[in-house]
């Protein structure tokens, strides 16, 4: 797994990650996230564009980071996860309590 | 375990005063009547504070701090620094060279022993961590390793009596189970609770995480479980609960999912809810494979969060799979990923076990016994992963009904 962090107009963040979240990597994964919030960029954008599949840690990781982005009154979305993830986010109903978007412009304007 | 006080002073008057005054309050009192005895002391057995004098012959109370501060061991001991009246740069000195606290000479026994307390009031959480360094050193000694070692294996024993060693038997019922632990703890359970005459509660479930912490909230819900079967009318309901006390309990990092249901062997029927749990496979003669998609959100992390339950129909011969998701994650034998792992947009069904293999597993196997068919599995799992190990654990529950 590798990722990068851009900063998207509006002090968005957006994190872009490539490649599959398993195991270990998901500690990363989180720190990657949390890094946005404690510099106070509490608007987070997590693209999954590419990334292939998450294993039970990497969803840890999201649900950690969510609360948190909540608990500071901050939001954090998901870009466009593949089909093996979607399925993940929907048999755990994460999917009810994250909001999933398509394209960057439509998770962007989700701050708005 | 009493907390134990090193009082280091060249006045030996001093020394008896403080032992004195000290352990009526629960104390044990260690003495050292110079700074070499202090840190002698110190590292042979860390004590939980020091109380220190600073003006002694030879090696005064400010180089024992430093000495102190420079050995793994000790560098997180507590030091109260006895500073005579006046001495205000000792004072200063003292607190920038890392002492917690100061009394100054002549002293108020009821002060020290106030100062006492507060001092090791901040620190006692920290304690509890030191003893866990000790224990790991430094790159793992054998010693430490050994010692953690006993502490899990003395959680696993603890771990393995809560699981049921054998499935209940009904007349017209085969259940059996399986479980793999990866670690000598395991984050993923199974129970089976009576309920009546013709009632089993049946869970399978996995607690995200492994090791120690996993393994306390398994133990956590499995009690809770067994003491709220009996109180909710429906499976979705006991989840509820289970979630609700999960998440207000404990941290965000900790959660688990599961699949509750209620096995009705005179109705022939399995009334179930899912906490965010991979979706159960159902066999029937006619039908085929069906998953039993009745959801609902993971357990322990969100109070909001709200369960359904839904009823399927036992035929004869119909059987119901539960596993988690150890099993479909188990990965390909290597030399099947190598050429295509670093590219992101690969087939990942061929780099994991995944549902649809673990289904054609079942299919191909509906005429075995449950327990046959935990292990056709099992060997499937070896075959495809080309390991009998396994990163995860992995639990799996087969249910058949007797044609």
């Amino acid at each position: 797994m590798n990722f990068e962090i851009t900063i998207a107009q509006e002090n968005i963040s957006i994190l872009h990650i490539v490649g599959k979240i398993l195991g270990n990597a998901s500690d990363a994964f989180r720190k990657a996230m949390e890094s946005q919030l404690q510099t106070g960029h509490d608007k987070l954008v997590v693209d999954l564009t590419q990334v292939p599949l998450i294993d039970s840690s990497a969803l840890g990781a999201i649900v950690t980071t969510l609360k948190g982005y909540q608990r500071s009154g901050g939001k954090l979305v998901l870009l466009k996860p593949q089909k093996a993830v979607q399925e993940v986010l929907e048999v755990t109903q994460l999917a009810t309590v994250i909001e999933i978007y398509d394209t960057e412009e439509a998770a962007r304007d989700a701050f708005r | 375990m009493p907390e134990t006080i090193l009082v280091v002073d060249d006045d030996p008057d001093i020394l008896e005063l403080l032992k004195m005054n000290l352990e009526p309050e629960g104390y044990t009192v260690r003495t050292a009547s110079d700074g070499d005895g202090a840190v002698k002391s110190a590292c042979t057995e860390p004590p939980d504070l020091i109380l220190l004098d600073v003006m002694m012959p030879h090696k005064n109370g400010l180089q024992v701090i430093e000495e102190l501060k420079n050995i793994d061991e000790t560098k997180s001991i507590p030091v109260i620094l006895v500073t005579a009246r006046g001495q205000a740069d000792d004072k200063v000195l003292g607190l920038e060279t890392g002492a917690d606290d100061y009394i100054t000479k002549p002293f108020d026994l009821r002060e020290v022993t106030a100062r006492v307390e507060a001092v090791l009031g901040r620190t006692r959480p920290i304690k509890y961590i030191n003893p866990l360094k000790r224990a790991m050193g430094i790159g793992f000694s054998e010693e430490g390793l050994q010692q953690l070692a006993g502490h899990l294996e003395a959680a696993a024993a603890i771990q393995k009596k809560l699981l049921p060693d054998q499935a209940p038997s009904f007349d017209e019922f085969d259940i059996a189970n399986l479980l793999q632990s990866s670690t000598s703890v395991s984050g993923d359970f199974y129970d089976y609770i009576p309920l009546n005459e013709t009632q089993v509660g049946i869970v399978l479930g996995d607690v995200k995480g492994n090791g120690i912490p996993a393994a306390l909230l398994m133990v956590m819900i499995r009690t809770a479980l067994r003491l709220l079967c009996h109180d909710e009318d429906t499976p979705a309901a006991i989840l509820k609960r289970i979630n609700d006390l999960v998440a207000r309990d404990t941290e965000a990092d900790l959660f688990a999912t599961m699949i509750y249901g209620i096995l009705d062997t005179h109705d022939y029927t399995f009334t179930y809810a899912n906490g965010g749990h991979c979706y159960p496979f159902h066999y029937n003669s006619r039908n085929g494979i069906d998953v039993l998609k009745t959801g609902g959100m993971l357990i322990g992390a969100f109070e909001e969060a709200t369960f359904t339950y839904g009823t399927c129909h036992f035929a004869p011969g119909d059987i119901i799979v539960f596993y988690t998701d150890g099993i479909t994650e188990t990965e390909a034998a290597q030399d099947t990923t190598s050429e295509v792992s670093t590219h992101w947009e690969q087939d990942t069904s061929t780099l994991f076990y995944g549902g649809d293999r673990l289904a054609g597993c079942l299919a191909e196997n509906t005429e075995l016994s449950a327990s046959a068919l935990c292990e056709a599995i099992l060997n499937d799992l070896a075959e495809f992963s080309g390991s009998t190990q396994t990163h995860d654990d992995r639990a799996l529950i087969v249910i058949k009904r007797e044609i």
